[in-house]
Order: C-alpha cells, then sequence, then structure tokens
C-alpha cells in the first residue's frame, strides 16, 4: 500500500531540531522532503563521527549522527538562497511544491525573499509554515532563542525538577519534539483544507505557545484560584509513595507508583510490612500523600539491594505500577522496544544499519517507520535540477562554479 | 465560503484525563468530536485545579482546557444497551479515540477487528502506556513508569540525584499529540485511497520520541549519556558553552551563548577571562569556571534586565518564568495567546487559546461540555 503522503512534495528551509522533527515526520509517512541546505553547511564536522562502512566513499559530513537521526526519510539540496540566480530556483521549485517549512527567525525569511508573499505570488496554493520561537509577533518576535530556552519562557523549567534544587530541564529538552508535531498534525489539517477548497494558507507554529498547552493545568491554576505553582520533583499531587528509588548497581533506579488502595495492599505484603498496612499515618491515600517522605525513606531501603530488572517483574507481576529508569545503552535491549520495533531501521549506504526513533505508533496500512535513510550532502540535486526544473549539464556547472550549488560542502 | 478544515469528520472520543488532548486538536480545527463519558464523568472532571478551588465536575480547569469544543454523551459501558448503542452511533462516525488498557475494548465488542466488520472505513486509535503488545502489553501504567521504561526520566535531573519525572502528565500528553497526528495520516490515507486503518499508540515511544539523540549516541559511540542537570548532553571540552539556568538578583535565567561570536558573553559580562583563548577553545571543560564568573555579573541584575541585555547582543538569554509570570506576559497577551472562554457553571474563564495559527482557516476555542449535555441530540431522543 502506499504510504498516506506520497505525492505531496515539501520543500524544507529549517535549521536546528523543531523544523528538522517537523520535516521527518512528513517524510516518513511518505511525502517526497527536498531539504535545502546551504552549500558552505556541514563544511565543519566535529571529530567522533562513526566510520564509514567498507567500499563506501569517506565522506565524514554524511555521517553526523544527530543529522541524520533528525533529516531521515529526506533527500538533501545544496543550494545557496542568499544569491539571486539561487533564489530564483528557490522560487521556480516552489511553484512545483506543495508545502514549504522554515524555522529561522522572523526577519531572516523577508531578507531572503523567500517570505509567504514572495512564495504565495510564485505559487498561491503552497501551504507555508513558518515554525519561530516566539511568533512573528509581538515583544519577543526578534529574540533568539533555542529549545532549553524556550522550555525556561514555558515553565517547564521552573516546574521541573527538585522542590530543594533550582529549575531544571526534561532530559534534553521538550518543546522542539512538541512543536514538530504540532506543526505536522497543522500540515496535514491543512492539506485537507485544500483538498476540498483549493486555497493554500499561511500557518504559524510558535514553539512557545505549543508548549504552553501542556502547561495549563499551573497556568489555570495561576487564572482560577492565583495560585503559583513551584516544582514537587517526583511527588504526585494525588498518589504515594510516588517515587524513583535506587536499587542495586550503578546507576540502578526503579520508579514506582501506587496509585490505588490494591496496589498498596500488595505492595506491603510484597515488603513483608503488614505494620505499614496497620499504621494510621499510611491508613488512607491522603495520609499516604500526606507522610509520604517517610515512606520514600522505607521504600529506598527496601529497594537498595535489589536487582532493578526482578525488582520490576516482582512489583508488575503483582499489579503494582513500576519500571525501570532505563538508559540510553538498555533502549535497543528493552524487550517491548524489540517486540514494538520502537526504533525503525534504515540502511545508511556510508553507515550501515541506523536505528531510527520511529513516531510512537503502530499502524496496519502501514503508515509508520521510516522511509529512507538520512540525506547525503546534495542527495537531490539531480532530481531538483534535471528533472523538476530542466536544467543542462552546463547550466548546472555554472551553478556550481558561482558556488550556488555543490556536490560536496565547500570549503572556503 | 467552506468552513474549517476538518469539518464533516465525526470523532467518538473515549479517551479519559490528559489523553483527552488529540480530540482537543480535531474538535479546534472544525471536527464534530463527541467524548463518551461513564455516568459520573471522565475522571478529568475530578482534577485539580478547580474553579476558586470548588470540586466539581464541571469546574476542573483540566477539562475546560482538555474538552473544548467537544459534546457530551453519557454511555455506561458496564450496561449492555448503552454498549449496543456505540455501535450504532459508530456506523455514522469517522474516528474512535480511545485510552482503555489493551483488551477492554475487544471485551465489549468494541475491538477494532469487531468495530470495522460495521464501519469498515472506520480509523481507530488506541493510546496506552505501553502500547497493545508485547511483554510490558498487561502491565500497570503511569505516567511516571511511561517516562521511566522510556530513557526520559533517567536523564532528567542532577548527576547526584535520583532521577526526577518532568512536570504533571507531559507524556500522556504528547502520547494523544501523536495520536493526533496519526489520525491525520489515516485521514489523508482514507480520503485519497479509501480504507480505515487501526493505529497503536504508546507513550512509552512518545516520551522516547522527546529523547532525540542519546540511543543513537550509544549505539554508534557507546557513550552512555546520563543527568547532567540543565545543561547540554553532549559534553566534549570543546562544545559551546553556556546553555544552563542560572540564578541571577530576582530568580534565574537561562544563559546561552552565541555559538558563532564566542567572545560576546565576556562583552557583555565586562569579564575579560572569558575570552582567553584557553576557555574559547573548550568552553565545556571549563563550564564551572564560567557559571562561577557569570554569577558575580548576574547577581547585580534581574531576568528581565539580564535578557535585554543579552538579547540585545544577540545572546539568546532567556528568562525563566512562573507560571503567574507567564499569564501576566505582554508578549503572550498582545498576541492574544490567552482566550476568555464564557461557561454557563464556571463563569468566563481565561485559558490558554489555539496551539498554533491557521491564518486561512482559524482555531476555535469554544467551552467544554457539562457531563451529558447534549445526549438527546446525539443518542436521537
Amino acid at each position: 500500500m502506499r504510504k498516506a503522503l506520497e505525492g505531496i512534495r515539501v520543500l524544507e528551509m529549517t535549521t536546528a531540531v523543531a523544523g528538522p522533527v517537523c520535516g521527518h515526520i512528513l517524510g516518513d509517512m511518505g511525502a517526497e522532503m527536498i531539504k535545502v541546505e546551504e552549500p558552505r553547511s556541514r563544511a565543519h564536522v566535529p571529530g567522533g563521527v562513526p566510520p564509514s562502512i567498507e567500499g563506501a566513499p569517506d565522506r565524514p559530513y554524511n555521517r553526523q549522527t544527530n543529522y541524520v537521526e533528525l533529516n531521515r526519510s529526506k533527500r538533501s539540496l545544496s543550494l545557496n538562497v542568499a544569491s539571486d540566480e539561487g533564489r530564483e530556483i528557490y522560487l521556480k521549485l516552489a511553484e512545483k511544491c506543495d508545502v514549504m517549512i522554515e524555522n529561522f527567525a522572523p526577519r531572516v525569511v523577508g531578507n531572503l525573499g523567500i517570505d509567504y508573499e514572495s512564495i504565495k505570488q510564485r505559487n498561491p496554493s503552497i501551504i507555508y509554515v513558518s515554525m519561530p520561537a516566539f511568533g512573528k509577533t509581538g515583544p519577543y518576535r526578534d529574540r533568539g532563542s533555542y529549545g532549553p530556552g524556550i522550555d525556561a519562557m514555558s515553565g517547564i523549567s521552573h516546574l521541573t525538577g527538585y522542590p530543594d534544587r533550582e529549575p531544571g530541564k526534561p532530559a534534553n529538552f521538550f518543546c522542539d519534539q512538541n512543536a514538530g508535531l504540532h506543526a505536522a498534525f497543522i500540515i496535514m489539517t491543512a492539506l485537507r483544507h485544500r483538498r476540498r477548497t483549493g486555497e493554500g494558507q499561511y500557518i504559524e507554529m510558535s514553539m512557545l505557545e505549543g508548549e504552553l498547552q501542556s502547561v495549563a493545568p499551573a497556568l489555570m491554576d495561576v487564572t482560577l484560584n492565583g495560585r503559583n505553582r513551584v516544582r514537587t520533583g517526583n511527588k504526585h499531587e494525588w498518589f504515594a509513595p510516588h517515587g524513583v528509588y535506587k536499587c542495586d548497581g550503578e546507576e540502578a533506579w526503579i520508579a514506582l507508583a501506587i496509585t490505588s488502595e490494591n496496589a498498596w495492599n500488595q505492595l506491603c505484603k510484597i515488603m513483608d510490612r503488614n505494620d505499614l498496612k496497620e499504621n494510621v499515618k499510611f491508613s488512607s491515600m491522603e495520609d499516604r500523600v500526606k507522610n509520604s517522605e517517610v515512606l520514600d525513606e522505607i521504600l529506598s531501603k527496601w529497594t537498595a539491594d535489589k536487582d532493578k530488572h526482578s525488582l520490576q517483574k516482582l512489583l508488575q507481576s503483582n499489579g503494582i505500577s513500576a519500571g525501570v529508569a532505563l538508559r540510553p545503552n538498555e533502549l535497543f535491549e528493552d524487550p517491548q522496544m524489540l517486540h514494538r520495533s520502537s526504533f525503525a531501521w534504515s540502511d545508511h549506504p556510508e553507515m550501515g544499519p541506523f536505528p531510527h526513533t520511529r513516531t510512537a505508533w503502530k499502524s496496519t496500512r502501514g503508515n509508520t517507520g521510516v522511509s529512507r535513510h538520512g540525506p547525503l550532502f546534495g542527495g537531490a540535486n539531480d532530481f531538483v535540477f534535471r528533472d523538476l526544473l530542466g536544467l543542462t549539464d552546463d547550466d548546472i556547472q555554472s551553478l556550481i562554479d558561482a558556488k550556488i550549488t555543490s556536490y560536496s560542502p565547500v570549503t572556503d | 465560503m467552506q468552513g474549517l478544515p476538518l469539518e464533516g469528520l465525526k470523532v467518538l472520543d473515549m479517551t479519559t484525563s490528559t489523553f483527552n488532548y488529540a480530540g482537543k486538536l480535531l474538535a479546534g480545527f472544525g471536527a464534530d468530536v463527541v467524548k463518551v463519558e461513564p455516568p459520573e464523568g471522565d475522571p478529568i472532571r475530578y482534577q485539580p485545579p478547580f474553579v476558586n478551588d470548588r470540586v466539581d465536575p464541571e469546574l476542573s480547569g483540566r477539562h475546560l482546557h482538555m474538552n473544548t469544543g467537544k459534546r457530551s454523551v453519557i454511555l455506561d459501558l458496564n450496561n449492555d444497551s448503552d454498549v449496543k448503542q456505540i455501535k450504532s452511533l459508530v456506523k455514522n462516525f469517522d474516528i474512535l479515540i480511545e485510552s482503555y488498557s489493551p483488551g477492554y475494548m475487544e471485551s465489549l465488542g468494541l475491538g477494532y477487528e469487531q468495530l470495522s466488520a460495521i464501519q469498515p472505513e472506520l480509523i481507530m486509535a488506541s493510546i496506552t502506556y505501553f502500547g497493545q503488545d508485547g511483554p510490558y502489553a498487561d502491565y500497570e501504567g503511569s505516567e511516571l513508569v511511561a517516562d521511566a521504561l522510556s530513557g526520559y526520566l533517567y536523564l532528567t535531573g542532577d548527576p547526584d540525584r535520583e532521577p526526577v519525572k518532568c512536570f504533571d502528565n507531559l507524556i500522556e500528553q504528547q502520547s494523544s499529540l501523536q495520536a493526533a497526528v496519526a489520525i491525520m495520516t489515516a485521514v489523508t490515507a482514507r480520503e485519497l485511497q479509501g480504507g480505515g486503518d487501526y493505529l497503536d499508540i504508546s507513550a512509552t515511544e512518545a516520551a522516547l520520541f522527546l529523547l532525540g539523540g542519546p540511543a543513537q549516541m550509544y549505539h554508534w559511540t557507546d557513550r552512555i549519556a546520563g543527568r547532567v542537570g540543565t545543561r547540554l548532553m553532549n559534553s566534549a571540552p570543546q562544545m559551546f558553552y553556556p546553555s544552563c539556568i542560572r540564578p541571577c538578583k530576582d530568580g534565574y535565567v537561562h544563559a546561552h551563548s552565541n555559538t558563532r561570536y564566542v567572545d560576546l558573553l565576556g562583552i557583555l559580562m565586562e569579564q575579560p577571562r572569558l575570552n582567553e583563548p584557553e576557555i574559547l577553545e573548550t568552553p565545556m571543560g571549563h563550564a564551572d569556571e564560567i557559571d562561577e564568573i557569570m554569577s558575580r555579573w548576574l547577581m547585580k541584575h534581574d531576568k528581565f534586565e539580564v535578557v535585554r541585555m543579552a538579547q540585545e547582543m544577540r545572546l539568546p538569554f532567556t528568562e525563566v518564568f512562573t507560571p503567574e509570570e507567564i499569564v501576566n506576559d505582554n508578549h503572550l497577551n498582545e498576541r492574544n495567546f490567552f482566550v476568555e472562554v464564557d461557561h454557563p457553571l464556571a463563569g468566563t474563564v481565561k485559558q490558554p487559546g489555539a496551539p498554533g495559527m491557521m491564518t486561512g482557516t482559524p482555531w476555535e476555542t469554544k467551552r467544554a461540555p457539562l457531563l451529558g449535555e447534549h445526549q438527546d441530540e446525539i443518542l436521537g431522543n
């Protein structure tokens, strides 16, 4: 069966993470992705890239793992859009695309002459998506920022972390993938509108505003009750015990959430601590929440000498919500991830098999997984120049001479 | 004129709590979303914050946010005739979303196989903590445990402390956002090629998706990322720095270097040491020292001053905001991000508005339904 977005062509001009994530989701779902890269991009490759496979050319710029992951299911077009000739090629290409995605600071696309108004003149039905950090209007519009900086402004940093320490940060960051997913959803919504009406449109996906959807409970505690919430670490408002406890071994942790009376009774039984069950300090969920610190101490002592994986099995087989805080090296051997193919493999021509984190669903008609390996530098050049725009060998050579395009990163 | 982009799509929303988000997204862009609730209402109606702290199923702020634009019908899954009612409704619906434990819908005769026999074009999305099958399918799920088994929990927090969960039900909401994307993929496929789809969404995988590079980094380099507080995980000494949260005079800021013009930080803070080659060549290798030097300057200024001065020099600093500061923020208010929604029992409620802007077909924030408010019109009594 064809993938859902086959036949949709997307022009992507993005940097950092949020824009690339949006693009790879569309590519994973079958869209034909053309990622535009400046001919000088990828020129400086930091050390430590994986080796090339036997028989493949040694081109480190094609083997940057983060880049390959974020840009799988795409092909790369090398084009200097800042030149007049490059811009004209870009506009001609935009005429043949259904969607354009960009995530520059608001002034940049105007300066390059590839803002919505310019593109729309050439292709009135295009769906044009901007993914600025804070939106194209308002006092913060020209602020520079990256993922963790937007997490800070969203309240997520203030609300994540230990109550007795400084604000925190969810793992690497949160807002980039969140914005990429929202944008992909809205693009498919806009494509439906275009199928029905023929109309394209301009979409603005503010990373901050997408992220604030998840902060609503705290924001509404302000608007409804004037209460300014603080971070509470692993404690839960309604449930206890609820925490992450040290097990035997290096960086071995188990997470445990007692969310019902039944689970509490089971836990006391497994721990062989009938005294806890009968203690008035712990007789209801409310009491346990009130005295959660005592419980956390008792649990920490109990888990300290136990194997984390056996403990997960034991607790779960007794109906208790518990799971190991898996480390990055354990993800590939986790039986659930293996069973569900949570990593989708592509065959990278210069790196070999590459494990990509797929979107979080399986689909009976196959709209999941990835569509192709990460983009080799200039891999879409011939397709775009020859097949789409009908340029000749001489045309292409003169673009190369003028450094408007390239088949390997331009270094001077 | 054609209306909203998802007009004409009919959705049965049988999700609970934070899994409600997908239905909200579909409703905001024009789908007709019918929320199926048990007689006492979706558990989200009993979750704080409440309007003026009054515990009441119509006054939960979470409900008022997560169920905007939906209609509500009460159908009791413990009651055979109500289950039959759902089967007959499905014939006229395009999409069904649910978040019960694996196997529960089948046990009622409401599994995908059973329902697609009645409605072959049905798109059904099931959201669970671990997915429909596999060794953990029958595990007891929770936000915290999905966080743990995805690897996201392990990487959140400080190196000398236990891993710490991220705020609230972030991961449940991500799984519902993933469901919305999956559903639009299936809608596209159905409208272009025909046929339905069954979408099996895992909250653990939604958190894995947030993880980004650490899994791939391990696969290719054998380096195991760990918790680094608010710094970035790539700790190679030549990696740029700062990217971290630091205290200032009246709160905290997120400090970030300009990776192109690396001397700007030293110029802003008037600290020549920051521009010595030793530091510029290996910023991450000097992270602790940089933190200490920055503190001397940061502690003299409040967060708005810090960010204003830094941003004027193209240093991408930002403030660490509290919820109250966000609600009162000039930028968001100038953009009309928050909306005031009238509700018959809650009064006028100020809440977050559109997650993103479609200029041609704008998002609508219509109030959440009362429990069973649309019983008669939906069941045709």
